[in-house]
């Protein structure tokens, strides 16, 4: 699958709504994070605004074992895995030296 | 089941303020939304306005929370006040992902900038959020009484006719979105009182509280309305003083 073309969304059977996601990618201006104008005023990523993989900010910080999904595959990225997290790895194999 | 001390007064203060929620500054807004006057510059200072005052809403419990062991304020009462923590954050939220979304600011940081979303310590909104921060200092189903019946059922009042007036969907949902959590604060505001309220003295202060929010919060709506109808704002406005007794 071209990794360009990925998109995220959230899973709302496991999403906890502690917002980690909406506060960092608001942090970081891309805003793609943002609350559904609906009375449950869930949490939802924008994929027109979205950048990922470019940027995982959201799965860094996602505390809710598979509440982010990509679309594509179906698969789960929280905890990010590591072909998208260059430092998950890293703290596998327990280099920290980077 | 047993009757819980503060029904009558919940009762008072919930009625009183419907009554008084049934007309306000915010009418001239919302007439003018139904006629489709409001340009997108008019509804930018509106949101604009809306997000100042609900950011400071971090600021006004921020003091609320260092005072909730005062009175020894039940578990459920502060349960309820997390809740309403959280939901205050969430409408601060949507006003900014309006902001951004109708590209009226280009970042969040532009927001604390903008002359019609910056905060503005000569203004009724910050008189307004003074105000409800000084209630830090009183127990905690006082100060409940004094947002969730007073002006909490204001805004409810207003903010349902809005979202009816708007022609555009995403301002109609941004409003009506919010109802259900702003009727759950009136009914928080409700229980507490119902449950935490049994003597003279408290219930007087609770009206007092009530009748400050109130008197305050349309001190901002006015300016509010104002700014949204691009009249000059002013601090002189329609309030009748509250007799304090200390």
């Amino acid at each position: 699958m071209d990794r360009h073309s990925a998109t995220l969304k959230i899973n709302h059977e496991r999403c906890t709504q502690c917002r980690m996601c909406y506060l960092a990618c608001r942090e970081l201006d891309i805003n793609a994070v943002y609350v559904a104008l609906e009375p449950l005023h869930r949490i939802e990523i924008d994929p027109l605004k979205c950048t990922y993989p470019g940027c995982t900010v959201c799965l860094a910080y996602c505390p809710a074992e598979g509440s982010i999904i990509e679309v594509e595959t179906g698969r789960s990225m929280v905890p990010p895995p590591v072909d998208v997290h260059p430092w998950s790895l890293r703290n596998l194999t327990g280099d920290r030296s980077q | 089941m047993t009757s819980l001390p503060g029904k009558d007064l919940a009762r008072e203060l919930l009625e009183q303020s419907q009554l008084e929620s049934q007309t306000g500054p915010m009418e001239e807004v919302i007439a003018a939304a139904r006629q489709r006057k409001l340009d997108s510059d008019a509804l930018f200072r509106l949101v604009g306005r809306l997000w100042a005052l609900e950011r400071l809403f971090y600021y006004v419990y921020g003091g609320w929370g260092q005072g909730l062991e005062i009175g020894d304020t039940p578990l459920s009462a502060k349960y309820l006040f997390a809740r309403q923590i959280m939901d205050e954050s969430t409408h601060e939220m949507l006003y900014l992902d309006m902001l951004l979304r109708k590209e009226w600011i280009a970042t969040q940081k532009d927001a604390f900038h903008h002359p019609y979303s910056k905060f503005t310590l000569d203004s009724a909104l910050a008189y307004y959020a003074f105000a409800l921060r000084n209630l830090a200092t009183y127990p905690h189903p006082v100060r409940i009484a004094g947002l969730n019946l007073g002006p909490k059922i204001i805004e409810s009042g207003w903010m349902e006719g809005l979202a009816e007036a708007l022609e555009d969907d995403v301002l109609r949902s941004l409003f009506s979105s919010q109802l259900v959590e702003n009727r759950s604060h009136i009914n928080m505001g409700r229980r507490i009182v119902e449950e935490c309220i049994s003597e003279p003295f408290q219930a007087e202060l609770c009206r007092w509280a009530c009748r400050l929010g109130k008197r305050d919060y349309t001190m901002f709506l006015h300016e509010l309305a104002n700014f949204v109808l691009g009249r000059p704002s002013s601090l002189e406005t329609r309030t009748v003083a509250v007799r304090v007794n200390d």
